[in-house]
């Protein structure tokens, strides 16, 4: 998923759905594009699960109406860099299958 | 607290208590990386030693609550609260199991204050408990990284990616650098050399965890809590002695499930509402706090949850630690009993764990080089996931 969630009501905006606004408690939402990012901060993860990229580097990026998130970091990014969200990428193996979804990208 | 909170009017602590419950015995086994008896005989085992503490017979207790998180995973078992009944041969009392993920053991001690708070219990046992040994490390990360949201889990990530993530932004943030982080980890080791309950009984240096295996960056396997097996037990109680120590307020709250959907990385929105909630119940705050057990899974969350609770100024904890204002011998000692990082962390045990060192250094039972001098007032945080939920409890010595 590359779109946020935008509250109807007040706009903020959320990747994580649920069912009412973490501001004002509004139960509508859009789906709009996230748009470009803010790096906010990174690491590299060597010790992960089983079915998961190893080592595995993540990013906290912030995107406009504020909407966080947590997602894999595909190039060699640091605080302050800009990025957008990139989907289709197989993220975790599973006993289920492959789970795909969005990692972060370099904006242009 | 959110908007939606302030509009929905929802209260923010519970009412302020005239007689508040006190704790009529403590006790814990000794936290270690493997104990090879099982789950229930360690529940049973830190049981009998609160209720020999409190000097009283198994049969005053009137209600049971275990916390746990993930016996089934673990072990393979559930039905651990009546379990324990039946093993301590009580029959005819209330008993239940609390899972709240890493902070269910404080989520079992707020069960068995409201049970007495609440006038349903006179004497209620709270006792946590994990036996993590019987799962490899690669299952115990699976097992943990499962309390994540779905959109994390996809990810890949893990609790000790959370911490690197917050420790990257903090030490970007302010001055503070990879250094001051270790002497968290150093100090909690130093004072669990000291504590014959704690699973490392070693003290290590700067270099130990500079040089130790790089987990998620910049945090490395010295800045991360250890899986252990134990069990710890407090006794609650309406009816106490003069000398006791109470249970000024012990309060939860939870903050959102994905830690992204903050609006800022370094903020633990549960911890400093369950904090507010606290103070404001027992009617005193943070500037009277004499001795804290901070919820330490990873060496950053002590810099962070101090900052949440009002215990250090906003971006300024690391300077507390730099300074040994939180050493045993400081102005707030931080974790005298080695903290998770040290003492151990068997999930559900933890909570518990903490009221238990609490109460020990409150009642002035420690020797010196152990013991937190003149101490008052403690307070005990307990974080589920990372900052999912959290549990502050606030002791006070009899005045």
């Amino acid at each position: 998923m590359t779109q946020l969630l935008e509250c109807r009501e007040c706009g903020r905006r959320t990747y994580y759905e649920k069912r009412r606004c973490l501001e004002c408690g509004g139960s509508e939402f859009d789906r709009v594009d996230a748009g470009r990012g803010e790096l906010r901060s990174v690491t590299t993860v060597h010790v992960t699960p089983e079915g998961v990229r190893e080592p595995n580097r993540l990013g906290l990026a912030a995107f406009p109406g504020g909407a966080n998130v947590v997602a894999q970091l595909d190039e060699d990014l640091t605080i302050g860099d800009a990025v957008r969200l990139q989907g289709g990428n197989d993220l975790r193996v599973t006993d289920d299958g492959t789970l795909r979804g969005a990692r972060l990208v370099a904006a242009e | 607290m959110t908007a939606q909170h302030r509009d929905a009017g929802v209260p923010d602590a519970s009412p302020a208590l005239d007689d508040p419950p006190a704790i009529a015995g403590v006790g814990m086994t000794e936290f270690a990386s493997a104990d090879d008896r099982p789950l229930v005989d360690l529940l049973l085992a830190a049981a009998e030693r609160a209720i020999d503490d409190a000097e009283c017979d198994a049969s005053t207790v009137d209600s049971v609550h275990v916390g746990n998180m993930a016996a089934e995973a673990f072990n393979e078992r559930s039905g651990l609260a009546n379990a324990l009944t039946g093993s301590l041969g009580l029959t005819g009392v209330t008993a239940r199991r609390i899972e709240n993920t890493s902070a269910s053991g404080a989520s079992a001690v707020q069960s068995a204050f409201e049970a007495v708070a609440g006038g349903h219990s006179t004497y209620a046992l709270a006792v946590g408990g994990e036996k993590m040994s019987s799962a490899d490390t690669a299952t115990a990360t699976e097992i943990i990284s499962r309390i994540t949201h779905d959109r994390e889990y996809e990810q890949g990530v893990t609790l000790p990616s959370f911490g690197g993530l917050a420790a990257a932004a903090y030490l970007d943030a302010y001055d503070a650098d990879r250094t001051d982080l270790a002497r968290i980890s150093v100090k909690n080791h130093a004072n669990a050399a000291e504590n014959d309950y704690a699973q490392f009984r070693k003290r290590i240096d700067v270099e130990d965890v500079l040089d130790s295996p790089a987990v998620a960056s910049p945090l490395r396997l010295y800045d991360c809590c250890p899986t252990s097996d134990g069990a710890a037990a407090v006794l609650i109680t309406a009816e106490p002695t003069t000398d006791a120590v109470s249970v000024a307020a012990c309060e939860g709250a939870t903050g959102t499930h994905a830690v992204a959907d903050r609006t800022d990385p370094l903020e633990i929105e549960s911890v400093r509402l369950a904090g507010e909630y606290a103070y404001e119940t027992a009617g005193f705050g943070a500037e009277t706090i004499d001795v804290a057990c901070i919820h330490d899974a990873f060496s950053i969350l002590e810099w962070l949850e101090m900052e949440e609770l009002g215990l250090a100024p906003e971006g300024e904890a690391w300077r507390l630690t730099r300074d040994g204002e939180t050493a045993l011998d400081g102005e707030l000692p931080v974790n005298p009993g080695g903290g998770l990082k040290a003492r151990g962390h068997p999930l559900g045990a933890t909570g518990v764990s903490q009221v238990v060192e609490l109460v020990w250094q409150l009642r002035g039972d420690l020797p010196e080089g152990r013991a937190v001098d003149g101490a008052e007032r403690g307070l005990a945080v307990n974080v589920a996931g990372f900052g999912n939920n959290a549990v502050c409890t606030l002791l006070e010595a009899d005045a």
